[in-house]
């Protein structure tokens, strides 16, 4: 069966394809998601590549849950345990998206370096993605800061001392620690502010930050492509062919006489004379 | 600059143009544009954007700063808690209080010890790195449950990491009118218990940090040491 493309039929189709013409052409929508997806990847690519969109998925789960819980919780010393039990006992679901939002945070912070391990291992920091790896590397610690800020907000026995050795082990990193401890709990000690600074360095500083560096780091992945596993018969073919090369040039430079000695048969009475001279 | 390249062309340089005689010539203009020596106009709208956004950005920025960081890094103001009358602390025993009412150590719990003749106050926020520690009556000591930090009965360290003894507050004692009564004790923050009437109140002030040596420093956070090498780390 022969068939000629001649565009959608349909007139659901024709309408689908008409809007998605009117934008691209004023925004260039089309184009960019040609240029952002549709990209040309090494042929073996694997699975472990996907880790980074994984956490950047558990990044929206935690967004969307966060959202919501915000709606019940009170950022308050004397309310927020209890909000914190309205939520996890009354609330509709509000053990569900509590313990997303719990398990999804570990499993960010699992995820998040695992992603890690795999562009250190497949050495895919390298050039020209090193300001990738930088990008990242700045995710990492908005990461670990969304951990320790989300952890007091649960208020109990555990959440405060924990959050208060972490505050002291900040105050004695030398010289700015001090100062920088007493800026994140608003106070030389752990008061009333504390909860409410944490709450909102934890819901609208850092979620900002995380998401601007995501974007960067995404159109760096874009615009750089990315790398093939190290195990790539292509990439292997490659190396084996540098080390030919580096080789080949060792031998260059090495000096008369002190040439690699190949012992074969024919070359030894060569050998002989030029040690007998 | 558009001036300048239709200027090249006519005089024949650059290949497939026209080059022939031009009906009006056009007027060879020099430009200050690129000239260093020279402030255009646009140059020099350009320099007052960017400063006049300097200055408006920084009337943003300048205020919020201080409103999220001023006040966190102040040294709070001296302060005197009443915390009961002397015969609260009896003679040969460390008296464990929660400090209320509204001031800035409100919510600490100090260990009132009335031993050898003085009265001290012993903040129990270990010197590590700042959970409580809970007094023994037993040992007549300090134990940590994060980190097993130790204290002797005075706050010494006996054990553990903890890079300095426990801090203390000040104390005094007044009379009903609020004059001081008796005198300070043997060493800095503390207050000797001799011939005091037992209706005079204790007052609770700022706290500070002693050495091994209970000699009295500022106030440290938890893991500062005050004596030795390290504690040039922690200048201010």
């Amino acid at each position: 069966m022969t068939t000629t493309d001649i565009g959608p039929k349909g007139p659901v189709g024709k309408v689908g394809e008409a809007v998605g013409e009117y934008v691209d052409r004023r925004a260039g929508a089309k184009t960019g998601i040609t240029w952002f997806l549709k990209r040309n990847i090494p042929s073996e690519t694997s699975w472990f590549q996907t880790l980074g969109f994984a956490a950047m998925a558990t990044f929206g789960l935690q967004a969307v849950t966060g959202m919501i819980l915000a709606m019940y919780y009170k950022p308050d010393p004397t309310t927020a345990y209890s909000s914190i039990q309205h939520i996890t006992n009354e609330v509709t679901w509000g053990w569900l998206v509590r313990g997303m939002h719990k398990w999804g945070a570990s499993a960010m912070i699992i995820l998040v370096f695992l992603h890690m391990a795999r562009v250190f291992l497949f050495g895919s920091y390298k050039y020209p993605r090193e300001l990738t790896w930088v990008t990242g590397a700045i995710l990492l610690i908005m990461v670990m800061f969304m951990g320790l800020t989300g952890y007091l907000l649960v208020w109990d026995q555990r959440a405060y001392w924990a959050t208060v050795v972490a505050m002291n082990i900040t105050a004695s990193a030398p010289i700015i620690g001090p100062y920088i401890a007493d800026i994140l709990r608003a106070g030389s000690n752990f008061n009333p502010d504390t909860l409410s600074r944490f709450y909102s360095i934890h819901m609208l500083v850092i979620p900002g930050g995380i998401a601007t560096f995501i974007g960067l780091h995404l159109f760096l992945v874009s615009k750089l492509g990315i790398t093939e596993p190290p195990w790539a018969k292509r990439a292997m073919r490659a190396r084996r062919a540098e080390e030919a090369a580096a080789r080949a040039a060792a031998r260059e430079r090495a000096p008369q006489g002190r040439r690699e000695v190949i012992v074969e048969p024919a070359t030894k009475p060569v050998v002989t004379v030029e040690a007998g001279q | 600059m558009a001036e300048s390249q239709g200027n090249d062309a006519s005089q024949g340089s650059s290949g497939g143009q026209y080059a022939g005689p031009r009906a009006i010539d056009p007027v060879q203009e020099h430009s200050h544009d690129h000239d260093p020596e020279f402030i255009t106009r646009t140059k020099f709208l350009s320099g007052v954007a960017v400063a006049g956004g300097a200055v408006l950005t920084a009337a943003i920025l300048v205020p919020i700063a201080g409103f999220a960081g001023a006040d966190a890094v102040k040294t709070p103001k001296d302060q005197w808690v009443d915390v009961g009358p002397v015969s609260s602390f009896p003679e040969g025993q460390t008296s464990s209080i929660a400090v209320s009412g509204e001031s800035q150590w409100s919510d600490a719990r100090v260990f009132l010890r009335n031993k050898d003749g003085q009265l001290l106050a012993i903040w129990n926020r270990c010197a590590h790195l700042g959970c409580p520690v809970e007094y023994f009556k037993g040992g007549d000591n300090f134990v940590c449950p994060c980190h097993g930090g130790a204290y002797n009965s005075l706050g010494l360290v006996v054990a553990g990491p903890p890079p300095r003894p426990l801090d203390r507050f000040n104390i005094k004692v007044v009379n009903a009118s609020g004059a001081t009564v008796g005198s300070v004790g043997k060493v800095h923050g503390s207050w000797s218990t001799a011939g005091l009437d037992p209706s005079a109140r204790l007052l609770l002030g700022s706290p500070f940090s002693i050495d091994s040596n209970q000699t009295a420093t500022r106030l440290h956070d938890p893991g500062e040491p005050v004596t030795g090498v390290l504690s040039n780390l922690y200048p201010f």
